[in-house]
Parts: structure tokens; C-alpha cells; sequence
């Protein structure tokens, strides 16, 4: 776990870490969610609806931008503000998903940090993008 | 700039941060007045102040800001 704080970051700073998606992470998601929705759950209806087989939930990978935070940029002393998402493509069971932050700006005096975040495929699409905003603890 | 065309251009930022077009400022209006207005958005509302008129507020400044009006008065001050 990284552990920057306020000073130690600078606009242009990166940050990125690998994730795969797993049937059994989705079934834990459905479990803590309870978002059912057949396209998630059903294989068959998934395919049916032009999709290659069950579609991870956006809000699944989206929160691996908290892990991008609150792990990597800045870290321990993180405290996230918000996060504005927007998912683009969809995401299957086992695809390998990269997450990267890059500091886009820096707010001296209200101790502010604009991180923009995004998650590509293994593929190298862009799956889904944000921004987000945060504070670092003293 | 007149204190009438900050308040004016103060709207449109309120406006664009709480996405809502209805929003009409007046020197007495508070965060008790808009609903979203919290500790989160008043950091936003500032950011988005010092990038439109191309200022940078100390934490003294803003720290006691009571209402928009005070608002017009500081930006007035500091880009005079």
C-alpha cells in the first residue's frame, strides 16, 4: 500500500494496478447488492440480448477505483470526496482489467487532488472512465 | 467588472455545479438556500471561482464567507 501524502504528490503523478474479473466476484456482488438483473445473472438471456455471455456490473469494476484511492493514489491517508463514473463497454467474467489514476490537478489551498480515472481491457479498450476527487489525511 | 456582472457570472457557476438552471443568486442567499450546497460542493463552488476569474483564494479568505453577496465582495476585491 503506498502512503503519499499531501506534498509528497504532483499533477501528472500515475498510478495503476491489475484486476481479473471472476463469476465468483459477481456472484459476491449480486449477494451484497442484490442486483439480479438476468443480464448479470443469466448467461443465456445475456446472449439472447447480444451480449457474449453474463456482463459484470458497472458499480462492480467502478469500485475498483476506490481500491485506486484508497491502495495506490495517494493510499493509506485517502480520503475519497467522489468519484463520477461512465462505463463505455461491457465487461465479462475473466477479462483482465487495467485501473489507472493520473493526478490532473492539485489544490493547495482547499487540500483538494483531481484524479482522472480509467479501466481498460486486455484488450486495451477503455471500458469505463472517471473523475475523481479526493483529500489526503495529515 | 461591476459587482452586478460577477453576480451574474457567480450564477452560471452555480448553475453549472449544481446542475441546475433555475438557481437565482442574491446577495443574502446561503447554503441554507440550496439544497446540495455542502462542505464538498463549497470546495467545488471555490475551485470553479478561482479557474473562472483566474484568482487563488487563501483558506482566510473564504474561511467566513457568510452569504453570496460576500462572495461578490472578495472576488470583487481580489480582481480589482
Amino acid at each position: 500500500m503506498n502512503s503519499y501524502k499531501f506534498n509528497d504528490l504532483s499533477v501528472g503523478m500515475t498510478e495503476k494496478f491489475s484486476v481479473t474479473i471472476t463469476e465468483d466476484m459477481m456472484n459476491k456482488f449480486i449477494e451484497i447488492t442484490g442486483d439480479i438483473s438476468p443480464i448479470h445473472v443469466n448467461a443465456g438471456y445475456a446472449k439472447e440480448h447480444g451480449f457474449k455471455t453474463r456482463v459484470c456490473h458497472g458499480m462492480l469494476f467502478g469500485s475498483m477505483f476506490s481500491t485506486l484511492a484508497g491502495v495506490y493514489l495517494p493510499g493509506e491517508h485517502c480520503l475519497l470526496h467522489s468519484v463520477e463514473t461512465k462505463f463505455s463497454l461491457p465487461v465479462y467474467p475473466n477479462d483482465t482489467l487495467t485501473i489507472t489514476g493520473k493526478i490532473s490537478e492539485i489544490n493547495d489551498t482547499f487540500k483538494t487532488v483531481f484524479v482522472k480515472g480509467t479501466i481498460t481491457n486486455q484488450e486495451g479498450k477503455k471500458v469505463c472512465k472517471a473523475n475523481i476527487q479526493l483529500g489526503v489525511r495529515e | 467588472m461591476t459587482k452586478e456582472e460577477i453576480m451574474g457570472q457567480l450564477t452560471e457557476i452555480f448553475r453549472d455545479i449544481f446542475d441546475d438552471e433555475d438557481i437565482v443568486l442574491t446577495e443574502s442567499t446561503t447554503s441554507d438556500d440550496i439544497e446540495d450546497w455542502d462542505s464538498l460542493e463549497q470546495i467545488n463552488l471555490l475551485v470553479a471561482i478561482e479557474k473562472h476569474f483566474k484568482i487563488k483564494f487563501q483558506l482566510a479568505d473564504v474561511a467566513n464567507l457568510e452569504n453570496v453577496g460576500s462572495m461578490v465582495e472578495l472576488v470583487s476585491k481580489m480582481i480589482a
